[in-house]
């Protein structure tokens, strides 16, 4: 216990005196550990994003699309060959599944838009009534379109927030208020709550319109739609409601022509695909260390060089040949772990300044790897310099000049 | 206390020629002793000296410690005896630069195994103390004068309480009055606290110091 503290002491002091190659042979620890962590850090945000994504569309709900998108839990690489999309008649058949409490089916279209302000070109999405709980919308302001305006094939429509700002000013002002779409009118009825997301590529809801997909057959003759969402009494009668849906289209297509997602399913895939993106990352990162490593070992050999004396003296009053090894490995771990934490150190403040723009975070799993792994580092890399302090002969490195 | 039997020591050189350091030495040194050994330079009396002090081993021939043979124990024990049972005194000083006098002096208790009968630091402090160095116990060896260095080196070698200190040319490296000086010390040692001393020098009035002088000329005791 003396030995280690006194072992650890005369290491630091060593370190003061030669403060730059200190740092300079961190440095390249230094680095791996900040690309690792802040590798892993984002990863994990990347991570935790998606499943918000998911979790806003909400678990208890199927969507149906044409073809086979995905196989075995993760997406076939071959197109869909499978062109068509679903009418009404299928909606009609999902209405009767047990314990599906609603259908949504959407229908997208992008086009050019007239509002107070701008003009502009956006998405609007024809869906029924059901939309708003299928999707988890809110209503911010008005009201949502509801079953008679979907009979009626009435020209309402529901707007995102962002759109009413961009359009209108803000939402107040814009119910009431006419919306050209595509040179149709339409009346803004409702405006939604914010509800995020958006950017990385996801669908930002704040800039949709949402309009009675009756309404919406004046844009799309052929009365078809491109998905249907499905929302369960709860996400437990997720599998069943799948079986008898799949048991229901497969009278009126072939299994190749239709494909029903769950979103969890979704997620893994998606999260597989990046699990393994991140790893190949942290690999190539990784690789730093190993130069970080290479580094430390070099300015090691160089120590010992320069120590040889110091070494016979130990040697003869007393010092066994693992206490050299042990002394040399301590000053090759304790050189790595300085790297380490200030690399963690590093990472952390580079995780906390995109913070808010990303959910990025470090965990504890990745603190202790950066620890584990730059000691690791340091036994590895020092124990060849350590093993070649301990094995030199006392009589000559005592006479060394 | 230490026996020497046939002892040879050989290097080969360039693969070609040996070159015997020693040739079948025979030494015994009794405890309390105060022994020199003497010959001129390359006359292998530092060799003999290593392998007295446990730092070397023989080609050949048979070393006992206290009527033990030492060529079969495992390197850790000779570490061992080094620690525990001599000290060492080097022309050079051989002191650590970047530790303090007191650490220095310290050094070897932190390689013992055993429970110490002493607290390192108090037994440290003390030693120093009667050498005039306790204004000194922070500072670094290479701050001080040559005597003031020796008397570091002597400290400790006697922190461990040992038996037998061996000194290589100790007053090699200092002017004659200091030289003097630093072997009344180790005169004091040997007559006061019944230390063994094995001395090497190539100076007849340092030699004169110890009451048997060994001879060594090529390699071999005379």
């Amino acid at each position: 216990m003396k030995n280690l503290f006194f072992i650890f002491k005369s290491a630091i002091d060593d370190f003061s005196r030669n403060k730059m190659r200190t740092f300079l042979t961190s440095l390249g620890i230094l680095i791996g550990v900040f690309a690792v962590v802040v590798l892993i850090a984002l990863g994990l945000g990347l991570k935790k994003y998606i499943s918000d994504q998911f979790e806003a569309m909400g678990k208890d709900t199927i969507f149906l699309v044409p073809g086979k998108i995905l196989s075995g839990g993760g997406f076939s690489g071959s197109a869909s060959s499978f062109t068509g999309t679903f009418d009404n008649r299928d909606i009609e058949t999902l209405k009767k599944v047990n314990n599906v409490v609603s259908v949504a089916p959407i229908a997208l279209k992008s086009t050019k838009i007239n509002g107070l302000l701008k003009e502009d070109f956006s998405d609007i999405m024809f869906s029924s009534e059901s939309l708003l709980d299928v999707m988890g919308l809110e209503v911010d302001v008005g009201r949502f379109f509801d079953r008679s305006d979907v009979s009626k094939r009435a020209k309402v429509v529901v707007i995102g927030g962002k759109i009413a700002k961009d359009y209108y000013g803000n939402a107040e002002e814009a119910i009431g208020k006419k919306i050209t779409v595509d040179d149709v009118k339409f009346t803004i009825i409702g405006v939604l709550k914010s509800k995020g997301g958006g950017g990385m590529g996801g669908p930002d809801y704040d800039s949709y319109l949402y309009g009675p997909y009756t309404t919406g057959f004046i844009f799309n003759p052929d009365k078809k739609f491109f998905r249907l969402s499905v929302k369960t009494v709860n996400e437990n009668y997720v599998p069943q409601v799948k079986e008898d849906i799949k048991k229901e289209f497969l009278k009126r297509y072939k299994e190749e022509e239709f494909s029903i997602i769950e979103p969890t399913e979704l997620l893994s895939a998606i999260t597989s695909i990046f699990n393994v993106l991140n790893l190949i990352l942290v690999a190539i990162a990784a690789i730093s260390l190993v130069v970080g490593g290479i580094g430390i070992m070099n300015i090691m050999y160089v120590t010992v060089s320069d120590r040889i004396k110091e070494i016979g003296i130990r040697r003869a009053i007393g010092a066994r040949k693992s206490d050299i090894l042990s002394q040399f490995l301590a000053e090759a771990v304790l050189l790595s772990s300085i790297g380490g934490i200030l690399g963690l150190g590093l990472a952390y403040l580079a995780v906390l300044s995109v913070q808010n723009l990303f959910p990025a975070y470090i965990d504890l799993t990745s603190v202790l790897l950066a620890l584990g792994i730059s000691s690791a580092i340091g036994i590895t890399f020092g124990v060849f310099p350590a093993r070649k302090a301990a094995n030199l002969e006392p009589v000559e490195a005592i006479r060394y000049e | 206390m230490i026996k020497l039997a046939n002892v040879s020591k050989e290097y080969v050189i360039d693969n070609e020629y040996t070159f015997y350091a020693l040739k079948k030495a025979n030494l015994e040194i009794k405890e309390k002793e105060f022994v020199s050994i003497m010959g001129p330079s390359g006359s292998g009396k530092s060799t003999l000296m290593h392998i007295v002090g446990l730092l070397d081993k023989p080609t050949t021939g048979k070393v006992y410690v206290d009527d033990k043979e030492i060529s079969r124990i495992s390197d850790d024990e000779l570490s061992r005896l080094r620690n525990e049972f001599v000290g060492f005194v080097f022309q050079q000083f051989n002191l650590i630069n970047k530790l303090t006098v007191l650490e220095n002096v310290m050094l070897p208790t932190i390689y013992c195994r055993k429970e110490l009968n002493f607290n390192p630091k108090e037994r440290a402090i003390s030693i120093l103390t009667r050498f005039g160095l306790d204004k000194k116990l922070n500072s670094r060896p290479n701050k001080l004068s040559g005597g003031q260095q020796q008397r570091v080196a002597i400290a400790r070698a006697l922190i461990m309480k040992p038996k037998l200190i061996l000194a290589d040319e100790p007053t090699g490296n200092l002017d004659s009055k200091t030289g003097h000086e630093i072997m009344d010390l180790l005169t004091e040692l040997n007559k006061k606290e019944r230390i063994t001393v094995v001395l090497v020098t190539h100076e007849i009035d340092i030699a004169e110091y110890a009451r048997r002088i060994i001879k060594i000329r090529d390699g071999e005791v005379v």
